[in-house]
């Protein structure tokens, strides 16, 4: 057997193959197709013009309202209206609507909907998210869902993969997204990652929790690589029992797989990082960045939404207060998020220290609604994208970093760090 | 259908997917002839107006690294550029998203390195589809891509991935899609 990368393995398990190479055109069984409110409707669409009738199965093509929800005009509760019944007509078993909804990446890794060992695609470009539970997760448009929900299949070209070996031990304070923006900051735009698989090893990631592997993979895409992946383990496992909605299998690398390039990181040496505003890649140590002024703060979205992100604001934010020039907005990536940030009294905190919280969506990430950017903001965001007019006004400017730091950032009404907010 | 002759436009790197369709148009309906009236309207000042892209006239895309990246995974991009009668999208590199998109839609998207170092705007190509030669006609030099795979080959003669799989079905061959 040649041996492979875990990413060529699950590739070739679900198309039937020994192996599969790098190049190579295959078509994959997918496990689970998600699309959600905006796209959805012209998937369906797309699909009955195939001349099928039902999905492939029911069970496996997942609907989720998030980027239009709660509807902040007349257009999108239309829109939303329609996009309720196609769904219902398709007798789709798992519809996360309004009440029930969340960011469509959190439901599909939270509820289940993605395994180990398989493929699941999304029309959404964040669906780099699955690769957290050891799933080959990938972007697609909507003709490729149409498809999919006809056949149950996708055609992939079979990417390099590159490894990023992360050692050392998480310092205080530091989190996954420090991590991403660091590797955003090291890698560039420099094409060395477009359409590469980055697999990520290491004694840090394996410390790392679901959260925390999440938003890492999640932010794959922004670096224009084709999926993140961490392999399954004890984490993984935990995390799955219960809620997984199928079997899986534990598949890891060869120790002699090919990989176009290794880099290592330790991440004993990446303290909070920030991308400054309008480049992704232009990233520094917060401590360049002390001091500067900013008068929004915005956590949530499919990057950092989740109970431990609030976890960490809640410790720094207790008995705080944030500063009077900021307006903080902060929305759970999914009501099951909501609920236990809810009962572990993290929000209560958040508010007490005068937060906004708002219902899960997409909120202001996309800038559709929930505290879009108008002209003269300065978001200091734990987001994913910072491009100008990203969330809302191009005469806005966003920063992107970790929850910690916004926390910390939001009492001063400046750019702060948060290892000093202690004795602050 | 071997060769393919027009006028390219030539792109600077990373000509992002979210200004070939700016946000305003993201929620709008795919269709070619609606999507191509804006298309590039964040690329360049003077395709910021309706037809802006579409009278240049152009039947080729140059351009250089990640074009169409940004991480958007609309379809209105392949099909405005479709719309706007773009042929073939020739770069060092592509985003995925778009790449797929592309060959779903029967839009040659074709690596070839150095072409934008030896094109300007304007500049008269022609491509052999078959062999993957680009000439510049203005200045006789030529270039090779890479020739398209026989799968983007099939799915762009049946005219895009759904007709493709459509035929597929009412042949009965879908299951052996492989
Ligand atoms: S939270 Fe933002 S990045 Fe994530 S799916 Fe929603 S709009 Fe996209």
């Amino acid at each position: 057997m040649i041996p492979m990368t875990i990413t060529e393995k699950i590739m070739a398990l679900n198309s039937g193959r020994d192996k599969v190479v790098p190049g190579q055109l295959v078509w994959v069984d997918v496990h689970s197709i998600m699309t959600m409110d905006y796209l959805g409707e012209q998937c369906f669409k797309q699909f009955r013009s195939l001349g099928v009738n039902e999905v492939f199965d029911k069970e496996r093509v997942i609907c989720v309202s998030d980027h239009l929800v709660p509807p902040p005009n007349e257009q999108f509760a239309t829109m939303l209206n329609r996009w309720r019944q196609i769904v219902k007509e398709h007798e789709i078993a798992y519809f996360y609507d309004l009440g029930r909804q969340g960011i469509a990446h959190q439901i599909m890794v939270e509820q289940g909907h993605v395994l180990p060992g398989k493929v699941s695609i999304g029309t959404d470009s964040h669906a780099n998210t699955y690769g957290a539970v050891g799933a080959v997760g990938n972007a697609i448009g909507v003709t490729d869902a149409a498809v999919a929900m006809a056949t149950g299949k996708c055609w992939f070209r079979v990417p390099e993969s590159v490894k990023f070996v992360i050692k050392g031990t998480w310092q205080p304070y530091v989190m996954a997204k420090d991590l991403s923006l660091h590797i955003m900051g090291m890698m560039h735009w420099n094409g060395h990652l477009i359409y590469k698989t980055l697999e990520f090893t290491g004694e840090a990631i394996e410390a790392l929790d679901m959260a925390g592997r999440m938003t890492l993979c999640n932010m794959t895409v922004d670096l224009g690589a084709k999926n993140g992946i961490v392999a399954p383990d004890a984490v993984t496992q935990a995390y799955l029992s219960g809620v997984a909605k199928g079997d899986w299998e534990m598949i890891a690398s060869d120790p002699d797989a090919h990989y176009d390039a290794v880099y290592e990181v330790d991440v004993t040496n990446v303290g909070p990082t920030v991308a400054l505003p309008d480049k992704l890649d232009d990233t520094v140590p917060v401590e360049k960045v002390v001091g500067r002024k900013f008068n929004k703060a915005f956590v949530g979205t499919c990057t950092n939404g989740r109970v431990e992100d609030f976890a960490v604001m809640a410790e720094i934010l207790e008995g705080k207060q944030i500063h009077r020039d900021v307006n903080m907005i902060v929305v759970p990536a999914s009501q099951a998020v909501y609920l236990e940030a809810l009962k572990r009294g993290y929000l209560q905190t958040l508010v007490e220290a005068g937060a906004a919280i708002d219902t899960p969506s997409c909120a202001a990430c996309a800038g559709i609604h929930t505290g879009v950017a108008g002209d003269g903001d300065i978001v200091l965001s734990a987001g994913n994208r910072n491009m100008k007019g990203r969330m809302g006004s191009k005469n806005a400017q966003i920063y992107l970093t970790s929850p910690a730091v916004v926390a910390a950032s939001a009492i001063r009404g400046e750019i702060t760090d948060p290892r000093e907010t202690g004795t602050y | 259908m071997a060769k393919i002759t027009g006028k390219c436009w030539v792109a600077s790197d990373y000509v992002m997917a979210y200004d070939i369709i700016i946000q305003r148009f993201w929620t709008s309906p795919i269709d070619k002839a609606e999507n191509a009236k804006w298309v590039m309207a964040g690329v360049a000042e003077e395709f910021n107006r309706e037809n802006g892209f579409v009278e240049g006239g152009f039947t080729f895309i140059v351009a250089a690294h990640n074009f169409a990246g940004g991480g958007k995974s609309i379809e209105h991009v392949v099909a405005g550029l479709m719309g706007a009668g773009i042929q073939a999208v020739f770069a060092n590199s592509f985003s995925r998203l778009q790449f797929r998109n592309a060959i779903n839609y029967g839009l040659p998207f074709i690596t070839c390195r150095d072409l934008a170092k030896g094109c300007q705007t304007g500049d008269e190509l022609e491509w052999d589809t078959e062999s993957g030669t680009v000439l510049n006609l203005r200045t006789g030099e030529a270039f090779h891509s890479v020739p398209v795979a026989p799968f983007v080959a099939d799915v762009a003669a049946e005219g895009g991935l759904m007709n493709f799989i459509r035929n597929k079905i009412a042949d009965g061959s879908i299951h052996e899609l492989h």
